[in-house]
């Protein structure tokens, strides 16, 4: 292995992306026996510190690189962590999704009781999220997806209500159930290859039951049909924790781990990935339909998620660069434009509140800010240009087109075509129309000032596309299996 | 910096600085827009130069991964649109200079010069990612303009129609995009248009798809219904400059592109394309001919223009596409003019109400003529230009074989000219009431575009060869087309048949006008209430069949019905589970009841059963 400095050093970088949050989540609780601000800044230290770790990683890695760190374990159960290009570049947008919903989260969960336990969670949860990516072996991936289910429980059960916790269990006996199928398909592959190391396992093919076991436990995870709606019922919990688990990150598990394992290791049948295109379609569709009839405002935000899953997955199952790349970006400006969404309704919900939507209206005159947010995250989420959405939208479709089924097609241009219709719905039923009595203000400058980055985020994705689509290209040549 | 980067970058920084200066300073975001948009139009005319007596401007920069590049050409047919989309956006922004009422000036400019900016982007792109790009932003530029044009919720509703119909037309067309850079393997035009696409299987499906993009930008039926809308909605000069030039413009440009550059049309599209634009023109001229408000007559015309250039670009013919395109740019001459008229006409009187208007000529000498003017040009008068576009269409049409498309565009003219008889008799002569006694001429910077266009008409009318020779020949070789002769006046049956028109309009005018007792904006009565045509004016009226409103009143009975297997499958991993769990631990619950001979059954049986299996398959045997 390479020891000079600088690998050296990218190594540590590793390390601290995975170490720093999992072991410093558990100092949280003693942060708040000093007070409540170190808390806090601890807190929001080690999502930065994570974030940090993350992009020093970056530049080595597109040089091609290879970092690696690994814990010997016998029968092949080896710890591994290895930073590629692909796993950096999820790294970076959770750990930063992540970093910002923190510093959001310092106003706006002050308001609430539990924070040390909330605080504890999130970190721990960023750090069950950098285990998981950068983990080449599978079952140890599996170990850390099974403790973010762990973190998203706790989080979406925050409040203590009986309604809170049969969600939250909801959401933990769903998520597990697919992770048990996936752990019957990683068992199968090891029982078939005799490795689970997915460096060495580049390139292999993989049974159609294995495959579709492990598919299983990643609809579940990323809230697909049939098994989308507990991500609208986990709803319930605060909004940082919906941005942090239905936008940013959890839900961005799920695809990840599919273009890790379908998508640059194994090399599955292609019936397999038509299944998994018709199924997208069908979740585009329905949970698009879902977003036009709740009336919740945090309930059509999640079904929206479902419904932009489903477009991650139309690019990462089509089997061609084009699409996989289309796929990619998707991550990237979902992640974003969603995340500020979340955070926008948030402070909406705090400022009136209130959650249903038709009982809002002429929000725009009080609170123009947050407004102008929604509106910019929206037509990224629609994908309109100059928004970063517009190209990952593009793409997507152009590698559908590749691939060549016209019924999937036509199913995601009706989803594409009903995200324009909720979304400026609920634009128009929250901030436009008649004001209402005592309407409230603007939200804290903190809050109001973290959903404006990301709305400006995602308007500068699409002016700078060539970085991230020169970085994602990259990536694709370099990783990409069986893709024409 | 590459040329032709000045019009799409320049107007870009120029909006955002519209942005920082104070909404009370006087003049200086007038001037700023004027002086930007005269610079992209004298690009325009360099660019348009350099692509008659040279190669074409050229730009190529990678851009979205993926081997899509950001690139540009500026080839004669280019550079004609984007000389007349500067030149409008020119225009506009000295007519906006004194014209108060159209929302907060600083967003007015900062709309103006954005959609300059996206509208040269989007005629100069060469890849049709950047085409769309381009194209698909002004969407939220087209909301925003129409939404700060007026304080009220109506304007807001209105931006959303427009924003909504357009999105989706958008989609189509990226789809229809993606389609033919499948096929041809390229995004570049010029590549694509080495190796047309033919109408079979997929690249008819992308063709239509396109279709559908390029007739919803060019206002055509039935993606119009938010342009009245915006008539009334939205400002006077967003309506010159948007719905009635640059949309139609961009519109029609590229359906032109795709039409003959890009694909081989066969008959069958060839009859649906001139089928479009012949219904769009009746459609929506008999829904002008009823209006009688100044503003939403006119949007109306503004549709049905569309038809002729549509029905022009279908013929498929060197001359009928050459008239689609001269009409294309006619249209915006007239409509923008005919506009300005009517933002005059509400700036004196603070009406466009046809019932009380009347008798301006007198008031507003400079405003009439300019009317007078332009709607004789729109009504194919000669030798205006709008009739020489219109005798290319007509000549193109027979051509075809099709006459049936020829007498619907000659039932449209005379449609045509009866409303702007009756609109230029209520609005310029007559009596005039005692309320606008005091009217007073429109401001010079209103007076100034609006007299300038009016002399374009006449100029490309009498003088069609000056088009013809810089604009069309060389944009009809762009697109690899034969060259007929096109200008010159020609006395032969086209002719005489539009003077008939022109005779049964006038008389037309004078049976509605005495039918109705002598009140002008009364003149179409006799047809508006006549025996069905009663009945199907009241619905069209009430939106029955705008398409928009059919597709939102249906959404949420689909929607909901959608919704149903969502609700199914969260029964199957919900309720479904925990019931199933709830009755299988209640009975076996129930079976531990503390009876020990029931254990030792159960003791027993469990030996049994594993006896027997690994008996079966394990080491026994």
């Amino acid at each position: 292995m390479d020891q000079s400095p600088s690998n050296i050093q990218l190594i540590f970088a590793l390390k601290t992306a995975v170490a720093a949050p999992i072991l410093g989540a558990f100092l949280i609780p003693f942060a708040n026996k000093i007070s409540v601000a170190a808390r806090n800044t601890l807190a929001v230290a080690l999502g930065l510190v994570t974030f940090i770790s993350a992009a020093w990683l970056l530049p080595g890695t597109i040089s091609g690189l290879a970092i690696n760190y690994s814990i010997a374990f016998p029968l092949g159960f080896d710890f591994i962590l290895s930073a590629d290009m692909l796993s950096v570049f999820m790294a970076v947008i959770s750990s930063f999704v992540s970093s910002l919903i923190l510093i959001y989260s310092i106003d706006y969960i002050s308001h609430y009781e539990n924070q040390t336990e909330y605080y504890t969670m999130v970190v721990l949860f960023l750090g069950s999220m950098m285990g998981l990516v950068f983990s080449a072996n599978l079952l140890w991936m599996y170990v850390f997806w099974e403790l973010t289910a762990f973190a998203s429980w706790r989080l979406v059960g925050f409040f203590r209500s009986d309604r809170d916790v049969l969600k939250a269990n909801k959401t933990f006996l769903v998520t597990v159930f697919g992770a048990l199928c996936m752990l019957a398909g990683i068992l199968l592959v090891y029982f078939d290859k005799g490795c689970i190391d997915m460096r060495l396992l580049r390139g292999e093919n993989i049974s159609n039951v294995a495959a579709f076991l492990i598919l299983t436990g990643i609809l579940a995870k990323s809230a697909t049909l049939p098994f989308s709606t507990w991500l609208p019922d986990a709803g319930v919990a605060p909004s940082t924790v919906t941005a942090l688990l239905h936008a940013a990150v959890l839900v961005k598990i799920g695809v990840y781990a599919y273009a890790r394992i379908f998508g640059v290791t194994f090399v599955a049948a292609p019936e397999f990935s038509q299944a998994v295109l018709w199924i997208a379609g069908a979740s585009a569709i329905v949970s698009a339909a879902a977003a036009l009839v709740e009336k919740d405002i945090k309930r059509i935000i999640a079904y929206s998620t479902v419904s932009q899953i489903a477009f991650i997955f139309l690019g990462l199952a089509s089997g061609n660069r084009v699409a996989f790349i289309g796929g990619l970006l998707y991550i990237l400006m979902h992640s974003v434009a969603k995340g500020g969404l979340f955070l926008c309704a948030g402070i909406i919900e705090q400022k009136t509140h209130n959650k249903d939507i038709t009982k809002m209206g002429g929000l725009f005159k009080t609170m123009p800010i947050t407004g102008v947010s929604f509106a910019l995250c929206s037509l990224s989420v629609m994908g309109i240009p100059p928004f970063g959405g517009f190209f990952s939208k593009f793409l997507v479709f152009k590698g559908a087109t590749q691939n060549g089924t016209l019924g999937v097609i036509l199913m995601f241009l009706a989803g594409a075509i009903m995200t324009l219709l909720y979304l400026s719905r609920m634009f128009y039923l929250v901030f436009m129309g008649q004001e209402k009595p005592d309407s409230p203000r603007e939200g804290s400058i903190v809050m109001v000032a973290s959903v404006l980055a990301l709305a400006l985020i995602g308007l500068s994705l699409g002016a700078l596309i060539y970085y991230p689509s020169y970085y994602v290209d990259l990536l694709t040549n370099q990783l990409g299996v069986n893709l024409q | 910096m590459n040329l032709i980067l000045i019009p799409i970058v320049l107007p870009l920084a120029a909006a955002l600085l519209v942005l920082l200066v104070p909404e009370r300073t006087k003049y200086v975001k007038e001037l700023l827009a004027s002086g930007v948009t005269a610079v992209c139009l004298l690009t325009g005319v360099s660019t348009l130069l350099s692509a008659l007596f040279g190669p074409p401007i050229t730009l190529d920069l990678p851009w979205a991964g993926a081997g899509l590049n950001f690139a540009l050409r500026a080839d004669s047919l280019s550079s004609f649109l984007l000389l007349s989309v500067s030149f409008f956006s020119f225009l506009i922004s000295i007519y906006a200079f004194s014209f108060e009422n159209k929302g907060d000036a600083k967003w007015f400019f900062f709309n103006l010069l954005i959609t300059q900016a996206f509208a040269a982007g989007a005629v100069l792109s060469e890849n049709l990612l950047a085409l769309l790009f381009f194209w698909e932003g002004l969407l939220v530029f087209l909301y925003t303009f129409i939404a700060l044009s007026q304080k009220t919720e109506a304007s807001k509703n209105t931006a959303k129609k427009a924003f909504l119909i357009n999105a989706v037309t958008d989609l189509c067309l990226l789809v229809g995009v993606t389609i033919v850079a499948c096929i041809s393997g390229s995004m570049n035009m010029t590549v694509i248009s080495g190796a047309k696409l033919t109408m079979n299987g997929w690249a008819g499906f992308a063709y239509v798809l396109m279709l559908i993009g390029a007739a919803s930008k060019a206002g055509a039926f039935p993606f119009h219904t938010w342009i009245p809308d915006a008539a009334t909605d939205s400002s006077v000069p967003f309506m010159a400059y948007v719905p009635a030039a640059v949309d139609k413009l961009l519109g029609i440009y590229f359906l032109a592109r795709i039409s003959i550059y890009l694909f081989a049309l066969n008959g069958a599209m060839q009859l649906v394309l001139m089928t479009l634009g012949a219904v769009t023109i009746l459609v929506a001229v008999m829904m002008a001919f009823v209006q009688t408000d100044y503003k939403r007559l006119l949007s109306y015309h503004a549709v049905s223009q569309a038809g002729y250039m549509i029905l022009g670009i279908g013929t498929l013919n060197p001359i009928g596409i050459a008239g689609g395109l001269f009409h294309m740019l006619n249209n915006a001459v007239y409509k923008s003019c005919l506009f300005m008229t009517a933002g005059a006409v509400e700036k004196r009187t603070g009406t466009g109400d046809l019932s009380k208007l009347g008798g301006l000529f007198s008031v507003m000498p400079v405003t009439g003529i300019c009317f007078l003017i332009a709607a004789a040009a729109i009504s194919g008068i000669a030798p205006l230009n709008g009739f020489f576009s219109k005798e290319m269409i007509y000549k193109g049409t027979i051509y075809t074989g099709h006459t049936v498309f020829f007498w619907a565009a000659e039932v449209g003219s005379f449609l045509t000219l009866a409303s702007f008889l009756k609109l230029g008799h209520a609005a310029f002569f007559g009596k005039r009431s005692d309320n606008f006694a005091n009217v007073a001429e429109a401001p010079f910077s209103n007076l100034l575009p609006m007299a300038i266009l009016a002399a374009v008409c006449i100029a490309f009318g009498f003088g069609a060869e000056l088009p013809v020779t810089w604009f069309l020949n060389p944009a009809l070789r762009t697109l690899n087309l034969q060259i007929p002769v096109l200008a010159g006046f020609h006395p032969d049956e086209l002719y005489w048949l539009s003077v008939i028109v022109i005779l049964a309009a006038v008389i037309n005018h004078i049976v509605g006008y005495t039918l109705s007792g002598g009140k002008a904006y009364k003149a179409s009565d006799h047809i508006h209430y006549a025996p069905l045509l009663q009945e199907t004016y009241a619905l069209a009226e009430k939106r029955f069949f705008d398409p928009y409103e059919i597709v939102m009143r249906a959404v949420p009975f689909v929607a909901a019905a959608i919704y149903k297997i969502d609700r199914f499958f969260d029964y199957l991993t919900d309720a479904l589970p925990t019931r199933v769990a709830g009755a299988f631990s209640g009975a076996s619950s129930r079976l531990h009841n503390g009876s020990y001979p029931l254990y030792m059954a159960f003791t027993i049986a469990g030996a049994l059963i594993y006896i027997f299996i690994t008996a079966n398959y394990g080491g026994i045997r």
